[in-house]
């Protein structure tokens, strides 16, 4: 399935927008202009939703014209394009941003096409579905664990590149008893805590104690 | 198919590094431009006395040449500089924006932050407005050096070009001039910098070049043979070095309009690197007594070469590299000992197989680090075949990646050190590279591989020995370095913890070095892009 | 509007493939590319290391979801490739590393676009994927601290580091220490530790100033 590579999905939709918004803008306008202000880094509405490594959003006005000789042609409607890489399933995925991301949800689909139907995680898995395209071909260049495993990884190599350049030179015994605490507060096989937070942007905040 | 160089019309420092020749004494002197007549006047006085890359007849220091010049001259020029002295808009806009801006302005993407800030750069950095004109001139002797100096002083208008003063020097001094030197060891001048490497080893190799083919070995790009021999390696073109000619993608660089202008030039970059000897002497006594083989050995990690310039990924032990040393000066005295021509040129063929293992290798076998650390400011800075990680054939050539990054150094060290070994004080490098692109070369080089690890797979640690570290939230120093360990054999990686910064920036700026016939063009006037 | 998350940078394409059969061959090249006998070709992408995540999408005019009658169908002659990557650095600083470094392996995949210039010389490559870039208006990272090579690197720290606890558990000092400097040796490619991203323009970080001080002032 060309969407999946290992446990990594790659969820590519063109969802499109209405022609007129009601409002005194275009509904692309409008839509672009509240991504513009969304939060960004942790504090992004994404950075609720489990399972999601990256995604963007733009909106897509037309097909673009490669000057002569080559033909000029355009798009009837205008998209928003939602793109994601995700860890796992689709399914669960959805209903996690349905779930985590509502209000940020609604807002940026309010002037999608069909949209005014959706008003529950089915309804919106539903409606994502049908606006899905399918990937041709999935290029992984990272890992495809899960998002919780990433974050605990980065956490990891953090936390022992220090301890290893702390505890040169030490004592078999001392090193031992050190290596014991750090493996205690580290925690490797709990992937809640403590861990990297998602979307993190600085040092001073990444950590999930 | 190599250019034929029009060798009169490039400036000399371009195509030759001056102090091989025996000019080991440098002058850099700057000036700022009010009067846009009096400025082309100034230049077209100067132009006769510009060094060109026109070739002096027969190599070697022992031999009086007829063409070789007493004292070298050449010339640079600020965006500002060149609008100054009238070169039209239409024209300036075609210049790269990161020359446009100047270094000043580009201090984030150079990382000249904290001590390195421009806030304590040397007054004549200072501002508000930058320096228009350089002239570096060089010559073999101080006395030669001030005796060019005058004359071009000479040269001045009554108004409209200054001479810039505020180069800090020894005892508080300021001075209207930098001076830079090798550093003299009982008389003799050597190759050697404030931290005690032998400097300037390795400088690219570009079709049109030189006539010494054998440069090509280290100097060019790797073509994925033996390394150790000149099948391993092809020249570079010249275009990423010399605008107007093709370059390593198969076009022309990005050059000013109109082609006359830019053609046969290049981009200089002037930085004055100071250097904390000091600290750099405590960090290597105090950490060197943990490492396996001490200070020296330790040095040898961070630079890739042993301080007498031995690669250390060819020469892994102290007592390989002072081996090859003493091999290296036996075959260089065997040439003047040689009594007949058929024995010198043998002596000559038997010191240059040597002196190529100064450069012939490509990191391909030793890509673990175990030699040659990953982090080591030699690979940093050049990185040969190693970015192929051993996958061999994964890009067109084994150092496509570094092929286009690749630089001209042409500097000298700067004040004394000898005397007191400390951080305060004026000494240093007066670091300069030229490139085709500052962008693609040079702020690339800094920027990724010097001030940042990523393509190293090192995260962000920096280079050791001129890596911008910072401080942590005790102000302790907080960089940091892998010496990697033979996966095979006991001991383990070795972590250097807290280093600190061992240089730092203290001015410097953004030029363009035209060709002799541009140089003629903006003297008269006449730079027109219609 | 960012194409930036710390050190994730979010290439968007759109390019038109003239007529269905090359859009066959197009996906037929990437069906191979899939298939263990080619995946050699994905090696310089491979070894460049600086992708996270990338997709092709081959849409024809039908292929563009229609969600109502009221909504008009696409009508195009043209199929089009859509291209998403989330890559590190920016497009002006490596842009050089994918044209000079692995220059067939990406003609080999845009060839059948209309206009592709070929991925050498570089000038005419750079202009091409920039006339033909969306600019992303929100673009998010799990982790703007991470760069490819990380994550990587952080899985195999991960994954020593679980062996070397169960192996461990009942070692003498003497014998851990042996086996703690075996685990550094297995590791000393993988202790890099990260930081944010060094500015990857001037733009980019005179943005981020402001949006953090916009932030700051609304609080």
């Amino acid at each position: 399935m060309a969407n999946e590579n290992g446990n990594a999905y790659a969820l590519t939709t063109l969802c499109p927008l209405l022609e007129v918004s009601g409002e005194d803008a275009s509904p692309a306008a409008l839509i672009r202009d509240r991504l513009h202000r969304v939060n960004t880094g942790a504090s992004s509405p994404m950075a609720k939703v489990p399972n999601v490594y990256f995604c963007r959003f733009l909106i897509l006005d037309d097909v673009i014209y490669e000057s002569k000789p080559y033909r000029l042609e355009h798009l009837k409607s205008q998209y928003l394009v939602f793109e994601a890489s995700l860890h796992g399933k689709l399914g669960p995925y959805l209903y996690g941003m349905w779930q985590h991301a509502q209000p940020f949800v609604r807002s940026m689909w309010q002037f999608c096409v069909g949209f005014s139907e959706v008003n529950d995680a089915a309804s919106f898995t539903t409606y994502i579905q049908k606006c899905q395209v399918k990937t041709t071909f999935f290029f992984n260049g990272s890992t495809d664990e899960s998002l919780a495993e990433q974050l605990k990884s980065l956490y990891l190599k953090q936390e022992f590149s220090k301890f290893a350049y702390a505890h040169q030179g030490w004592s078999a015994k001392d090193l031992k008893a050190a290596f014991q605490d750090f493996i205690v507060r580290v925690e490797p096989t709990n992937l809640a805590r403590p861990t990297w937070r998602a979307g993190a942007t600085d040092l001073k905040d990444v950590v999930i104690p | 198919m190599a250019p034929v160089l029009d060798l009169h019309d490039i400036q000399g420092n371009i195509i030759k590094a001056y102090p091989r020749f025996g000019f080991c004494c440098a002058r850099n002197f700057f000036f700022r431009i009010s009067d846009g007549d009096a400025g082309r006047d100034f230049l077209a006085a100067l132009i006769p006395s510009v060094t060109t890359a026109a070739p002096w007849v027969s190599g070697g220091s022992s031999v009086v040449d007829s063409k070789r010049p007493k004292i070298t001259t050449n010339v640079a020029f600020t965006f500002e500089g060149l609008k100054r002295l009238g070169v039209p808009q239409a024209s300036l806009q075609t210049f790269p924006e990161e020359f446009a801006m100047g270094m000043t302005a580009r201090r984030d993407i150079l990382g000249d932050d904290g001590p390195s800030a421009p806030a304590r750069w040397d007054p004549i950095w200072q501002g508000p407005e930058p320096v228009h004109l350089f002239i570096a001139i060089n010559a073999s002797n101080q006395a030669a050096l001030e005796l060019r100096y005058r004359e071009i002083l000479a040269h001045l208008p009554k108004t409209g070009v200054d001479l810039v003063p505020g180069h800090r020097a020894a005892n508080g001094a300021q001075l209207p001039y930098q001076d830079s030197s090798a550093l003299f060891d009982n008389g003799e001048a050597t190759s050697r910098e404030h931290f005690g490497y032998t400097d300037g080893i390795s400088n690219p190799y570009f079709k049109g070049a030189g006539t010494d083919s054998s440069n090509v070995i280290g100097g060019g790009k790797a073509t994925g043979k033996d390394a150790r021999t000149m099948a391993g390696w092809a020249p570079l073109e010249t275009g990423e070095f010399l605008l107007g000619h093709k370059d390593e993608a198969f076009e022309y660089p990005v050059a000013p309009i109109p082609n006359l202008l830019g053609d046969n030039g290049t981009y200089l970059v002037y930085r004055k690197l100071h250097q904390n000897v000091g600290s750099f002497d405590a960090y290597l006594a105090r950490v060197g007594a943990e490492f396996p083989g001490g200070g020296e050995a330790l040095a040898a990690k961070f630079a890739g070469r042993w301080r007498n310039g031995a690669p250390v990924t060819s020469f892994p032990t102290e007592q390989q590299a002072n081996d090859f040393a003493a091999r290296w000066a036996a075959a260089k005295l065997a040439i003047g000992q040689a009594k007949t021509q058929p024995e010198r040129e043998a002596a000559k063929r038997h010191f240059s197989t040597i002196n190529t293992q100064f450069v012939n290798f490509d990191y391909t076998d030793d890509i673990e680090g175990t030699r040659c650390p990953v982090s080591a400011h030699a690979r940093r800075a050049n990185p040969r075949s190693a970015l192929e990680f051993g996958n061999k054939g994964a890009f067109s050539g084994p150092s496509s990646l570094g092929d286009r990054r690749r630089i001209l150094r042409r500097g000298l060290p700067y004040g004394d050190s000898k005397t007191e070994r400390k951080d305060d004080g004026e000494h240093g490098i007066v670091f300069m590279a030229l490139c085709a692109s500052i962008r693609r070369q040079f702020e690339f080089v800094q920027q990724q591989w010097l001030n940042y690890g990523n393509d190293f797979r090192l995260g962000n640690d920096k280079d050791p020995l001129v890596g911008n570290q910072g401080l942590d939230e005790s102000g302790q120093s907080d960089g940091r370095m892998v010496i990697e360990s033979d996966p095979n054999r006991p001991p383990p990686p070795f972590f250097c913890a807290q280093l600190p910064r061992f240089v730092e920036t203290r001015g410097g700026d953004y030029f363009f070095v035209p060709s002799l016939t541009a140089l003629r063009m903006i003297a008269h006037g006449i730079v027109d892009p219609t | 509007m960012s194409n930036l998350a710390g050190k994730a940078n979010a290439m968007t394409l759109i390019t038109p493939i003239d007529g269905p059969v090359m859009a066959l061959i197009n996906k037929g090249i990437f069906f191979f590319l899939g298939t263990k006998l080619f995946r050699f070709k994905l090696n310089g992408l491979l070894t460049l290391s600086m992708i996270h995540y990338a997709r092709w999408v081959i849409v024809s005019g039908r292929d563009f979801p229609r969600l109502s009658h009221s909504q008009p169908a696409e009508d195009l002659d043209y199929r089009y490739m859509l291209f998403f990557s989330n890559f590190n650095g920016s497009w002006a600083q490596y842009v050089d590393s994918f044209s000079a470094a692995i220059p067939d392996g990406l003609d080999g995949l845009w060839w059948q676009n209309v206009g592709w210039p070929k991925s050498v010389p570089e000038q005419p490559f750079h202009r091409y994927v920039t006339d033909n870039q969306l600019w992303t208006s929100h673009y998010y990272s799990a982790y703007p601290m991470a760069a490819s090579n990380d994550i990587k690197s952080a899985k195999n720290v991960k994954d020593k580091l679980a062996q070397f606890s169960r192996e461990s558990a009942h070692d003498e000092p003497d014998a851990f220490l042996h086996r703690y400097n075996r685990l550094l040796q297995s590791l000393q490619h993988d202790l890099g530790q990260l930081a944010p991203t060094p500015i990857v323009s001037l733009a980019s970080q005179a943005v981020e100033q402001r949006r953090r001080s916009d932030a700051r002032s609304n609080v």
